[in-house]
């Protein structure tokens, strides 16, 4: 739900009433609260104060955020992808071999001066 | 079609649905629902592979379906979407769980002595190594202390680096 509340947020570039949000989701006002009080915590939204026929209300944005394709390259070590996305080994990331190797590719690219993400090698 | 160009975005769906998987999204018409035998018929990979993608798929919301009954057989068809608009939150979510798994290996990192097999078979921590008389218990060679400051300072720096993405 919260997915949801963002991406309608986010495809109403002039903002959203907050009581105009809890009603095109379905969903009651408290939930509503709870949901918005969540996207601004994470940074994904902004919210102002304003008066809706005389009742006051909030307008949240999305967060714009720069269509920056290196944003996600730390999840890269070398050439191996985030050892977590996707993976449904029992979980223990003390000593996950995978996660170990991603580790250590990046000690060895540190160690080496190499790039430590190369997603461009991909 | 679908063209995944970003390289972080094709290395990341091949790390969930792999190379056939990769080319199942792209194969898929965008914004169009299409059912998964057209996907098998024209890319050439089996149903069962075109199913099993397409549900990895929809489990990290970069798919949805549509469920319609012929009103004549009442057989059931599903009707599948791409979503290649949910892919940086997908990442984002990724990015998320990665801090946690960092900030828990951090902990163990810091909290423990790290003892090395010289003949590269394994880590072992220092209660282990003495239980093991400082011999591998693989190859019997010895067990010499290692240290994993460096593996302290990368994980550190990526947390950041990590975090970095999320406000950017």
């Amino acid at each position: 739900m919260i997915e949801e509340a963002l991406e309608y947020i986010r495809s109403n570039p002039d903002g959203v009433l907050q009581s105009d949000l809890w009603k095109a989701l379905g969903i009651d006002s408290r939930k509503c609260s709870r949901i918005v009080a969540k996207l601004l915590k994470d940074g994904l939204i902004t919210r102002e104060e304003e008066l809706a026929e005389g009742v006051r209300t909030y307008r949240l944005r999305a967060v714009e955020r720069p269509a920056c394709t290196d944003r996600f390259t730390p999840l890269m070590a070398s050439d191996i992808f985030d050892p977590c996305a996707g993976c449904t080994d029992e979980c223990v990331p003390e000593r996950c071999p995978k996660l170990s190797e991603w580790l250590f590719a990046l000690a060895f690219s540190k160690s080496t001066g190499q790039k430590p993400h190369a997603a461009a090698s991909l | 079609m679908v063209a995944v160009e970003n390289p972080i975005h094709r290395a990341y769906l091949l790390k969930i649905v792999g190379e056939e998987g990769l080319k199942i999204v792209e194969a898929m018409p965008e914004g169009e629902e299409v059912t998964d035998e057209h996907i098998a018929e024209i890319t050439g990979i089996s149903l069962n592979t075109v199913r099993r993608s397409l549900y990895l798929l929809y489990e990290h919301r970069l798919a949805v379906y549509r469920r319609k009954r012929d009103p004549d057989s009442g057989w059931l068809t599903y009707l599948w979407k791409i979503c290649p608009e949910a892919l940086d939150s997908a990442l984002e979510a990724e990015v998320r769980k990665l801090i946690n798994k960092l900030n828990a290996r951090l902990r163990y990192e810091k909290d423990h002595v790290f003892y090395a097999c010289v003949n590269g078979c394994a880590r072992f921590v220092f209660e282990e190594a003495t239980e093991n008389n400082f011999i591998c218990p693989f190859c019997q060679g010895s067990l010499e202390y290692m240290e994993n400051s460096t593996i302290v300072e990368v994980i550190e720096e990526r947390i950041k680096e990590l975090s970095a993405a999320l406000c950017s």
